[in-house]
């Protein structure tokens, strides 16, 4: 059965060579992680992303987590995905872990679309039969046809997110961590990724999905976080935390007369998301 | 912050064991430099080829030695420190050469700097083809020596990794470092006998042979490429050198792995 369970879980990024605009950042408290300097008198500045969070997560659980931008979102998963390591608590997890934040890791833009499977699979954790067995599948969902064996370097930006998006999606996850810039390129295709999206989320035990559009919380949790300054103000099923969430997103907008929304809340409504420039090694 | 030993040798072991990935990166470099060109990674043999040998015909002259011992001496012993030095260099820029793979999944950061050393013993082989030539030019006998390129090599390799990761862990948290690195290299590469041969130092000086590792790093490739047998103090001395340097890497890398991330 897989599991997560974190217990008290900080994160601190430190920030090196910006003690000059500290004080500038510290009243523009809007942009998320709590800022803080030490206490034990050393100079040193960090950005605390992830505050005392305690979570568990069972077998089962399509878990949205819903916040601002800077709320700890994508913190959270890289701590999940083992990429960072808390500063502070522990994660315990039992299962192993597919981190797709980007549409493949590792894809080469001198190598052929076939040589890029292979690369992209091996680092995604695929074995070469278990790539072998997926060929077929990855080629068919892209649509690449010829183009498969000539270098990513002549596809086009579409072409490119279609052959990421489909390595991404072969994996049998146990443990599947999503961010929601995950996507495919053209409108004709949206269809198509949405229900590989569905049939990736099936294969999986958890699912963790960090996003800011509600919509696609409800459409694929059954289970929600919302994150706020790197802590949980809330926990439940993702109808209820998105009315907290609107709830205070109301209560922010009369505390702060100027609102400065964040700049991608625009893009929040489209769940077909938007094409992501591959990865380079 | 105390060491942790477990993590940092499952990040060493799961690296060396995963050759399929190393060997993959490592030799994906390579290929991209056989793409579109003729020669392909033979431009950089080529450019080292005539650099050794213009050097090689002037300064055998300057210094009144026989070219035909001379070249061969400063062609294996370039070869030998263009693979060490780019271990130094690339070492310090490896970890944000790959910044946005370290960010997407938990990598082994030994297999990126396997990856790194693998790909410079390619570019190593490729050289060697100078060096080859070089001795149909000046005659020099096969020896049996000869075969002891191989742990010579091996030993290097093994050196080059930790290099590898203890600057790339290093030059992650002070972006200096890597500027610090290139000019001791290029200071390095004259004070150590590469361009003249340790017999021309006497008196005090002497120290810059004996108690050098990079003489020693560098030589325990040379004295095989030349069909000598590298001296016991050389082979004691990389091995101190392997010990010390694996010793010093595990112990910060236990440290300092879980803040790589964070720092990058």
């Amino acid at each position: 059965m897989a599991s997560i369970k974190l217990d008290k879980v900080c994160a601190d990024f430190p920030v090196y060579g910006s003690q000059i605009s500290f004080r500038k950042v510290l009243f523009n408290r809007t942009i998320g992680g709590l800022l803080s300097r030490p206490n034990d008198g050393s100079k040193r500045i960090s950005v605390r992303a992830l505050d005392h969070v305690s979570l568990d997560v069972r077998h089962g659980d399509q878990l949205g987590i819903i916040g601002h931008n800077g709320a700890g979102k994508s913190t959270m998963l890289r701590l999940l995905a083992g990429i960072y390591e808390p500063s502070h608590g522990t994660i315990k997890i039992d299962g192993g872990v597919s981190p797709l934040f980007d549409t493949s890791p590792g894809i080469d833009q001198e190598d052929t679309g076939y040589e890029n499977i292979v690369t992209c699979g091996l680092f995604l954790g695929m074995t070469r039969q278990e790539i072998a067995a997926k060929t077929e599948d990855i080629e068919n969902f892209a649509e690449l046809g010829e183009y498969m064996a000539l270098p990513v370097r002549t596809y086009s930006t579409g072409m490119m997110v279609r052959l990421g998006f489909a390595i991404a999606t072969a994996i049998d996850p146990e443990i599947l961590l999503l961010d929601e810039g995950l996507g495919a390129g053209d409108a004709r295709f949206a269809n198509r990724v949405r229900k590989r999206m569905h049939a990736l989320i099936g294969r999986s035990s958890i699912m963790v999905l960090a996003s800011h559009s509600d919509a696609l919380v409800q459409q694929l949790c059954n289970r929600a976080i919302l994150l706020d300054h790197g802590r949980i103000v809330a926990d439940g099923t993702p109808d209820e935390v998105i009315e907290r969430y609107k709830e205070m997103n109301a209560e922010t907008d009369k505390a702060l007369p100027p609102p400065t929304p964040p700049e991608d809340d625009a893009s929040a409504e489209d769940i077909d998301l938007m094409p992501v420039a591959p990865a380079k090694v | 912050m105390t060491p942790e030993y477990g993590v940092a040798i499952t990040d060493i072991t799961s690296g060396l064991m995963n050759w399929d990935m190393w060997g993959r990166l490592g030799w994906r470099e390579v290929k991209r430099r056989y793409r579109r060109t003729v020669v392909g990674p033979f431009w950089t043999t080529l450019s080292l080829g005539i650099f050794v040998v213009a050097l090689g015909v002037v300064w055998s002259r300057l210094w009144g030695q026989d070219p035909k011992t001379y070249l061969p001496y400063l062609t294996s012993g370039m070869l030998t420190w263009v693979m060490f030095s780019t271990f130094c260099t690339e070492g310090s820029s490896s970890f944000f050469a790959s910044e946005a793979l370290i960010k997407q999944l938990r990598v082994s950061y030994t297999l990126l700097s396997i990856a790194v050393v693998w790909r410079n013993l390619i570019v190593f082989f490729h050289n060697l083809a100078i060096y080859f030539f070089i001795c149909i030019y000046a005659g020099v006998p096969i020896a049996w020596p000869m075969l002891l390129i191989v742990p010579g090599l091996l030993v290097l390799s093994i050196n080059g990794v930790w290099i590898v990761l203890l600057l790339g862990m290093i030059c992650s948290r002070f972006r200096d470092i890597q500027q610090l690195v290139t000019s001791i290299l290029q200071v390095s590469m004259f004070i150590t006998p590469i361009f003249w041969s340790p017999d021309q130092l006497t008196g005090r000086a002497k120290i810059l042979v004996d108690y050098n590792p990079l003489y020693h790093y560098v030589d325990i490739v040379r004295s095989p490429l030349l069909g000598k047998v590298p001296s016991a103090w050389t082979w004691f001395l990389v091995a101190l050198m392997t010990a010390a340097g694996w010793s010093v890497t595990i112990y910060l890398f236990s440290r300092f792995r879980r803040r790589i991330p964070y720092w990058l």
